[in-house]
């Protein structure tokens, strides 16, 4: 009862922020946000803001203020003689045929004849309840996620991994040239096998980074720094609180166990990510495992609490 | 070079249905480990992790040294008696069992005594060297996928005993087993392993 209690108190806390974020950027909507502008609005860490955020409204910051533009153009339409190029302009398209297509594509109307008629409904294009709103706050909103929290979720005591690693950037499906590197140069010297992990060490968010920019760390766990080639580098892992999950499937779909880590458990736990990358322990082959039965650890590093 | 994958290769022998049928799986190279003692053992898990290390070990650097790319088959595991009796009478502590993973031919003994050299001496489990390159015909048999916890297998195995009867065949005592599912994470439910039966006609 308790603890459910403070789960809601938590979640409103984060909801509260949150809104925060929502409503600068409703008040700014010709401006072109930055993610560092928007995490500081709420009192978030950048470096997994966009991850809370997106995890908690299921979009992104980007679509939220495409969208947010364009039930502000609806209600021009509808309010207004503005012309249509006008108001395309003000919606940040180039041209009025491209607002009308993405204007098309939501509300399933073209503009002009959405203007014209009078029994046409305002486009309900949200996942979250967040309209944009003329002449108010927004002041709450649903998290994308409302189902009961059927997440499995520990709090782990990590303590310093040292690791071997090779570097990939590009997308993650293209990671495996990283991993045949390492373990090439691992096996030959008796490195693999026995309780070594195999660790991959994602630094960017998916949603908002491209994917040939997306940076990627093959690691495996060893015992002893050593001399090898120059492709070969050594790091640890930051000792600390992890919240840790299982993701069962492929890794295709990691990215959903991540938004709703980060979306629906972290908004409702009373922990505060920290600006540390997260990391995921590889359980199983992939490559004599079948994509449905792969075991994924994912670690989400927790600020470290001030009172104990 | 293309990457062999012999559990792809050889499907009729790792597809069985959900009823017995009879089955003929030809000589084939394994990696394997034997030893002593209940599945799931201390010694028993040891001897998992050696061979798997082994396996990747073996793998890995053939690979890294272009001498070609496969995948890493399924576990798979002999259990037999020393007095032929029926291992269901039989303490579990009396099993026998051979842990294998079928490879590629092209992998030779030499490859495993270098594999089992350099992870010694990195500290990995001594049972590395206990792991050796065999050939192995399991010929006729009776197969069966077995959904569920390895506890529940007799009634998979009866099935099977059924089928061997009525069809005039006898059993050599041994059970083999093909592990799909990785018992680490996989629900005890929906766990599948193939039950294997040798049979003579």
């Amino acid at each position: 009862m308790q603890i459910k209690m403070i789960r809601k108190k938590t979640q409103q806390s984060y909801i509260a922020r949150i809104i925060n974020v929502v409503n600068y950027i409703q008040k700014n909507l010709d401006n072109e946000l930055t993610l560092e502008e928007l995490s500081q609005k709420a009192n978030f860490s950048r470096y997994h803001f966009h991850r809370i955020f997106s995890g908690m409204l299921g979009e992104s910051v980007k679509e939220l203020t495409r969208r947010l533009r364009l039930e502000r153009a609806a209600i021009e339409l509808r309010t207004s003689t503005t012309s249509i190029l006008n108001i395309s302009i003000a919606a940040g398209y180039e041209s009025d045929m491209a607002f009308s297509r993405a204007f098309k594509a939501k509300s399933g109307l073209l503009p002009s004849k959405f203007r014209k008629s009078e029994q046409a409904r305002f486009p309900c294009l949200s996942l979250s309840s967040i309209r944009y709103v003329t002449n108010e706050h927004i002041s709450s909103f649903e998290p994308f996620i409302d189902k009961e929290l059927n997440m499995k979720v520990m709090i782990k005591q990590v303590n310093e991994i040292l690791v071997a690693y090779v570097s990939h950037q590009g997308p993650y499906e293209e990671c495996g040239h990283a991993w045949d590197t390492l373990c090439g140069t691992l096996a030959p010297i008796g490195l693999l096998g026995g309780d070594a992990k195999m660790i991959g060490v994602s630094y960017d968010d998916p949603d908002i980074v491209a994917p040939e920019l997306l940076r990627y760390d093959a690691c495996i766990s060893v015992d002893e720094i050593f001399s090898t080639t120059d492709k070969i580098g050594f790091q640890t892992i930051a000792s600390g609180h992890y919240a840790v999950t299982t993701h069962i499937g492929s890794y295709e779909t990691l990215n959903e166990t991540y938004q709703k880590l980060f979306g629906q458990w972290l908004s409702q736990s009373d922990y505060e990510s920290d600006d540390k990358p997260c990391f995921e322990i590889y359980l199983n082959d992939p490559e004599s495992t079948e994509p449905e039965e792969l075991i994924t650890d994912i670690y989400l590093p927790l600020k470290e609490k001030d009172n104990g | 070079m293309d990457k062999i994958d012999l559990f792809k290769l050889h499907k009729a022998d790792y597809i069985a249905p959900k009823k017995p049928q009879i089955c003929n799986v030809q000589n084939a190279h394994y990696l394997a480990i034997d030893g002593v003692g209940g599945p799931g053992e201390e010694n028993f898990n040891d001897a998992v992790a050696a061979l798997y290390a082994i396996a990747y070990t073996v793998k890995m650097t053939r690979k890294k040294n272009n001498l070609g790319d496969y995948v890493i088959c399924k576990l798979e595991a002999r259990y037999w008696s020393i007095n032929k009796q029926c291992l269901s009478e039989q303490d579990k502590s009396q099993w026998h069992w051979q842990l294998m993973i079928r490879t590629p031919s092209q992998v030779k003994t030499s490859d495993i005594e270098q594999a089992a050299k350099v992870l010694a001496t990195k500290g990995k489990t001594a049972s590395v060297n206990k792991v050796k390159l065999i050939e192995h015909e399991f010929s006729q048999c009776i197969h069966m996928l077995h959904v569920g916890s390895y506890e529940e297998e007799h009634r998979t195995i009866e099935q099977m005993t059924t089928f061997a009867s009525e069809h005039q065949l006898s059993a050599t005592g041994e059970h083999c087993e093909v592990y799909i599912s990785d018992p680490r994470r996989i629900p005890e439910e929906r766990l599948k392993t193939i039950l294997r039966m040798p049979v003579n006609s």
